[in-house]
């Protein structure tokens, strides 16, 4: 029997490990073969888009759609911060504590946003990212809406002391693959099972024995954790953060992460999706004014006609013919229903 | 500033509130007409409205249209712009989804369609008009003054057409067999498509409506307030959060939820200060810990 794709888990073939270690190498050989530290800098940045896009995915692969990471992001970067700086702790002793302070906060709070499903839940996560922003903004030790400056870079470890933009790249990258070998081994496992039958259908989940809330608010905190650990990262590398850097648009830009990249492809799709919104938006700086307006348009071509992503398209390339302008004219145009051809 | 309360101060509060709040009304009707309707969570509406005070600009202050004329007029364009972003983006998204495409998947890609459509729109009202402040001469500059209470007549006035507006949406929504349909499509478009009606133009005439009453929203305020391109994204937040309170799919909610944020909002920010938007905002949340639905919608799909 023809599982649908959606509920297929990806087999890891012979030829996927070698495509996959050519990467590794290719990710990890990069940095040398790179002078500019602005490249550097784009790269370590669109790292830690990937991992904010795939907590998106996290929470889509379980048919939440959440505008909230910008939130959570915030919430780890503003309380490794203040470990770090008004503790005096080590950064290696506030990661794990920000993650767990993380995850009781996203259990508190997803234990309410998550009971509202579909539109009410993504208009909540949105608004409580900008409440995370106002509330930052509003406490004088987090610095108001100057931010807080001079954040330490983390603890050396050995002779590496992460001041070089190639050393906190190799960190990022680590933490990365982590956080991409944890959320395969989610996906190919009953967990994952279940999110996806939950996002198939909830009433059809729940008739199977899934606890729809349960899961979902499972997926909530994991996501929200991961968001929080790419904070962590975050606030560490740039040294500087500021209210208006987590604001609520930030979020939107995560999730075009994973539609450019690719809704089918959880992990994948994210990351490629990170790297070119990283890259592209740099690049048409050139135009000026014209730049939103450019990607703006290349959304919508994407969401028109692409509606796979990059990675969709080109596992499935669309046939293009004059054939196809036509039907679509006609279903335009006239109204009329899809040919039975196409 | 005084902190404490006169009943001159009051009033003028609760003037404010009520100005602020039927703004937020009109938009949120916008919205919901478009979200129930259509099924898109519409991120553009904060930039129908701010390109709906533009176009009041231009009518009013640049061609000396009649105020009404040029309030209509901005309600009109805007429909139009509603009406063609339906054809070109939506019509074709909508396509694009088969019988098996999940609810969150159709939820997600008509919302980053419309959040592509606010980035070209907020762009281009931005180079069309230019990044400074505009403001229209307001046509009410008349202030009544009882004993020692002073309210500006362009609020009142404010008011008495969000009011206006609100009244015949009624009547077209329930008292019209279109705006039956429109009801009925927001209800089940299948079994309207059942009847032998063609819900196509259906879909485009809720778009246009809602957005139609987003540049209504805009062409009101426009003399009270400055005209910058960053508006829409200012007032889209608390349109959302009045949704929320209101509840999705409850006029009354709706109205009840504007009138309440305009109020927490005005009182708010004259004793709170700046952190009055952040204490409105948790307040929402803890309304809705008890109320997942809203305060007078059913509960969520």
């Amino acid at each position: 029997m023809k599982l649908p794709n959606s509920l297929k888990t990806d087999r890891v073939t012979r030829y996927k490990w070698i495509a996959i270690i050519i990467v590794l190498i290719a990710l990890i050989v990069l940095p040398l073969c790179i002078e500019s530290n602005y490249i550097k800098h784009l790269l370590i940045m669109a790292c830690i888009g990937a991992i904010l896009g795939m907590t998106f995915s996290l929470l889509f692969s379980s048919g939440l759609i959440t505008l909230g990471a910008a939130a959570f992001y915030a919430v780890g970067a503003y309380s490794s911060t203040v470990l770090v700086m008004n503790a005096g702790l080590s950064f290696w002793a506030a990661l794990p504590l920000t993650l767990v302070f993380t995850a009781i906060l996203a259990l508190g709070f997803g234990a309410v946003f998550v009971r509202n499903a579909g539109v009410a839940f993504v208009i909540i996560t949105l608004i409580f990212a900008q409440v995370v922003v106002l509330a930052a903004a509003q406490a004088d030790f987090l610095g108001g809406w100057g931010g807080i400056m001079g954040i330490p870079r983390p603890n050396p470890v050995g002779t590496v002391n992460f001041a070089a933009k190639t050393d906190y790249y190799y960190l990022i990258l680590a933490m990365l693959l982590l956080v991409v070998l944890i959320y395969n081994a989610l996906y190919s496992s009953r967990i994952g099972r279940a999110w996806r039958a939950i996002k198939l259908s909830p009433k059809l989940a729940g008739t199977l024995g899934i606890n729809e809330y349960r899961y979902r608010l499972l997926a909530f905190v994991i996501g929200s954790t991961t968001a929080a650990l790419a904070g962590c990262f975050y606030a560490h590398y740039s040294q500087n953060i500021t209210p208006g850097a987590f604001g609520g648009w930030l979020s939107i830009y995560v999730q075009l992460y994973a539609v450019l990249g690719g809704l089918e492809f959880y992990i994948l799709g994210p990351a490629i999706g990170a790297v070119v919104m990283t890259f592209v938006p740099e690049y048409l700086r050139i135009v000026k004014e014209w730049e939103p307006i450019i990607t703006g348009v290349i959304l919508l071509v994407v969401i028109l006609f692409f509606p796979g992503g990059i990675l969709g398209t080109l596992k499935n390339p669309p046939a293009l013919s004059l054939n196809k302008f036509h039907s679509l004219y006609n279903r335009l145009v006239t109204g009329k229903k899809r040919d039975s051809n196409s | 500033m005084a902190k404490n309360m006169s009943p001159g101060l009051f009033i003028q509060l609760i003037v404010n509130a009520l100005t602020i709040g039927s703004i937020y009304i009109l938009m949120v009707l916008g919205l919901d007409i478009i979200l129930r309707g259509t099924k898109i969570l519409n991120f553009a509406h904060g930039q129908l409205y701010a390109l709906g005070a533009y176009i009041m600009f231009l009518f009013f202050q640049t061609l000396k249209l009649d105020f009404t004329l040029s309030l209509i007029l901005s309600g009109v364009a805007l429909a139009l712009v509603g009406a063609l972003s339906y054809l070109g983006v939506f019509a074709i998204l909508n396509r694009r989804f088969t019988v098996s495409s999940t609810f969150s998947y159709r939820l997600l890609l008509s919302a980053m369609a419309s959040v592509g459509l606010m980035m070209i729109l907020q762009q281009g009202t931005l180079l069309c008009f230019g990044t400074q402040e505009l403001g229209i001469l307001s046509p009410f500059p008349q202030i009544l003054e009882v004993g020692d209470t002073r309210i500006s007549l362009s609020r009142l006035v404010i008011i008495f057409l969000s009011v206006a507006i609100c009244i015949i949406l009624y009547l077209m929504m329930y008292r019209t067999s279109f705006g039956k349909l429109l009801r009925a499509v927001s209800y089940d478009p299948e079994a309207v498509t059942l009847q032998g009606v063609n819900t196509f133009w259906i879909f485009v005439a809720c778009f246009a409506l809602g957005s139609g009453l987003a540049g209504l929203a805009g062409g009101i305020i426009a003399p009270l307030f400055s005209i910058t391109p960053s508006m829409g994204q200012n007032i889209i937040f608390i349109t959302f959060l009045v949704l929320l309170v209101g509840g999705i799919g409850s006029y009354r909610g709706t109205i009840a939820g504007g009138l309440l944020i305009g109020l927490l909002l005005s009182f708010g920010f004259q004793f709170l200060g700046s952190a009055a938007e952040l204490i409105v905002f948790m307040l929402v949340i803890v309304i809705l810990i008890f109320r997942p639905g809203g305060l007078l919608g059913e509960a969520a799909e």
